[in-house]
């Protein structure tokens, strides 16, 4: 499959033009502050990793960026325009779901639980926005959704029902759904904490191969070693700011931030 | 007529069958709960008739129309010998009848403990009895309640049919002023605003004790 | 034995009894399906006002005596012009009392499907009609067989109150039976008897429908 998007190498980061951009962003649930003034911008082809101890609201930023959870302040855009909300005069109204769809049309989510649907089979699974969002013809629509299916190795899996699938392949499925609709931009919400252990790898291999082929992506998740070597941006969030960010070796060799160099500790006593 | 005159003309007789209703349905609810306990009781026994027994009591009873077992009593028990009155054949049928859904009900919640709690009595030593009393019971009851009231509702909409073997509860009153006066469906009105309030109030109830027994769920 | 005896003279009787029976309370169930549905729906809307209107709608049906329902229904509607057979009025009767209690089983339903489920869908564009239609209804159907046919179960026991309005299904059936035989006890045995084998192939065929909708379920 064909995916948008330059050769990372050739192009210094900054020069790219950016796909979401989050200014002062903050989320409030009730009086709870969970969010409080993020500023993030993704570039095309970026790959982001968000990381953070758990409570840190690093999920939370990322529902907002798919407008899953609605945010209170700030602004979320995606290519320039703005998600969720349009503006009326003085007062900010909430899009409805037409509007909604058409400024996360570029945006895949791939989520924790994989939230397959159980009553279709994989093929099924990856077929159905392509039938009804991208109007598709049935076979039309199933050849692409076999394609996506191939590019993450099960290919051979069509027709099997999410519970005859191991943890692992059902998020290849998930992914695959995601890729098939040709986004700009894919979020994942911790995609391998889920799994068995055993079956993180086959998971990380094709969001690695993902980033080798350009996609940009934003990437919530506990595995260090792979933000480490795979991530252009590292985000380290506590307590619903951003701490720092910077580059795999800024974060992980230099931490500056006290709270960063101390979950980085934990984490490592904890791998050993 | 309206239904606010029927009421307040007919008073006295629709308070006369709301206090039937009220009365044989908690005569009929008691026998029905003392009954179904002893069913779930004689489940629990070790001797296989006994328990096969129990289940086909219960099958039998959750298979057949309540009123199918009300006409059984009313019509069928002078046949052989056996008058009774419509009150108590009433309460009699209503009380057997819901005495197989009470003793599912029981049934359901025992079951639902888990049986490591059961071993973890076992193991310090605690008898038969105390598990059943303290361990089992306690929980029991706070997760049966939302299925008691249910059925205990259940019993006051079941309770309308004794009109038909001609028990004077609301029902029957409704029929009655229908007969008397010329307005067909205002007493109806009335008596369903009046099954509506009663049966809510049972279900608030309910609601109530469920909060109540809640803490430590 | 009386008790075959009278199954035998009686045998077209019966079954003409049992089929009504059968028709009339699957009607109901089949009728009161889109309505429940429909009603479940309400009772989760973001609009107060039909929600409260579902709950109390909810509430009425749900919280009065099936009879007193099927009286109200009979006499209701001709004094509104509207004039219904006895069995119409019946069928009417079921079909909003059931439509109450499958209302209250789908709500259950539609609160068992992973919130989860949905957003994957919304993230990939999916309108929200097409989402209930394609990805959250065909689950329903799955979560709420076993208690849509315990519901069908009691729909049939409870169809024998129409007898009331002089509706000639199984039990009334029965009644003309009894007032030709004065055998009270056999002939309410043998109505009895086939109720609870009309209702042992009802919880059948639930298993059954269970099993086929369960292919491709647990995710």
């Amino acid at each position: 499959m064909a995916l948008n998007g330059q050769p990372r190498v050739e192009l210094a980061a900054s020069d790219r033009e950016v796909v979401i951009e989050v200014e002062e962003l903050t989320k409030t649930f009730g009086p709870v502050p969970v969010l409080n003034g993020i500023d993030l911008k993704i570039r095309r082809s970026e790959v982001v990793c968000i990381i953070g101890p758990s409570g840190s609201g690093k999920s939370t930023l990322l529902r907002c960026l798919a407008f899953l959870d609605p945010y209170t302040g700030g602004r979320v855009s995606i290519e320039g325009q703005l998600l969720g909300y349009k503006q009326q005069g003085e007062r900010r109204l909430m899009q409805g779901h037409r509007e909604l769809a058409k400024v996360r049309r570029n945006v895949g989510m791939v989520f924790q639980h994989f939230n397959l649907w159980p009553h279709m089979t994989a093929l099924e699974n990856v077929a159905l926005a392509l039938r009804v969002t991208r109007k598709l013809k049935a076979d039309q629509a199933e050849r692409e959704a076999r394609e996506a299916l191939s590019k993450v190795g099960l290919g051979d899996k069509a027709g099997n029902y999410p519970s005859q699938l191991s943890g692992g392949q059902q998020q290849r499925v998930a992914i695959a759904r995601a890729l098939a609709m040709k986004p700009h931009v894919i979020l994942f919400d911790e995609p391998t904490s889920a799994l068995d252990p055993e079956l993180v790898g086959e998971v990380l291999g094709v969001m690695r191969q993902l980033a080798v082929e350009g996609m940009t992506m934003a990437i919530v998740t506990h595995e260090m070693g792979f933000a480490a070597q795979m991530a252009d941006t590292v985000v380290f969030m506590d307590r619903g700011v951003i701490l720092e960010q910077g580059s795999p070796d800024e974060i992980f060799k230099n931490p500056r931030n006290d709270r960063l160099k101390q979950f980085l500790d934990t984490w490592r006593t904890r791998s050993f | 007529m309206t239904v606010i005159d029927t009421i307040s003309q007919f008073l006295p007789l629709l308070l006369s069958g709301a206090w039937a209703t009220l009365y044989v349905t908690s005569l009929a609810t008691v026998l029905a709960l003392g009954l179904g306990l002893v069913l779930e009781l004689l489940n629990g026994s070790s001797l296989a008739p006994v328990r096969w027994m129990v289940r086909t009591y219960v099958e039998i009873m959750r298979g057949t129309p309540v009123l199918i077992v009300l006409f059984m009593l009313y019509y069928g028990g002078p046949s052989i010998g056996l008058v009774v009155d419509p009150v108590p054949a009433g309460i009699l049928g209503l009380g057997i009848y819901g005495a197989a859904y009470f003793a599912e009900i029981f049934r359901a919640g025992f079951q639902s403990i888990p049986r490591g709690q059961i071993e973890a009595g076992e193991m310090l030593g605690l008898s038969r009895t105390s598990i059943v009393l303290r361990i089992k019971i306690p929980q029991m009851l706070r997760l049966i309640i939302p299925a008691l009231f249910g059925q205990i509702v259940m019993m006051f909409k079941e309770s309308a049919l004794l009109s038909i073997i001609t028990v004077s509860e609301l029902t029957k009153v409704a029929t009655q002023i229908v007969n008397e006066t010329s307005s067909i469906i205002e007493p109806y009105i009335a008596v369903t605003v009046i099954y509506w309030v009663i049966i809510e109030a049972v279900a608030r109830c309910g609601l109530f004790l469920e909060r109540r027994f809640s803490h430590g769920a | 034995m009386e008790f075959l005896h009278i199954a035998w003279a009686y045998k077209e009787m019966l079954l003409v009894g049992a089929a009504t029976t059968a028709v009339i309370s699957g009607a109901s169930i089949l009728l009161g399906m889109p309505l429940g549905l429909a009603f479940a729906f309400g009772l989760v809307s973001h609009n107060r006002p039909i929600r409260l209107f579902c709950a109390v709608y909810r509430s009425f049906w749900r919280g009065t005596p099936l009879l007193v329902q099927i009286l109200l229904v009979f006499y209701l509607l001709p004094s509104i012009g509207l004039d219904l057979s006895p069995v119409t009025a019946a069928v009417l009767a079921l079909i909003l009392n059931t439509s109450a209690f499958q209302a209250e089983i789908f709500r259950g339903g539609l609160s068992a499907v992973p919130k989860g489920q949905v957003e994957a869908a919304q993230m990939l564009g999916i309108a929200p009609i097409t989402i209930r239609r394609r990805i959250v209804i065909p689950q329903l159907l799955r979560l709420v067989t076993p208690a849509i046919t315990n519901e069908f179960i009691s729909i049939l026991k409870n169809s024998s109150i129409i007898s009331v309005i002089s509706v000639t299904e199984l039990l009334r059936t029965g009644q003309q039976i009894v007032s030709a035989t004065y055998r009270p006890l056999e002939v309410y045995g043998l109505i009895a008897i086939i109720y609870i084998v009309m209702n042992l192939v009802i919880a059948q065929l639930g298993r059954r429908a269970e099993a086929r909708l369960a292919r491709g379920a647990r995710a």
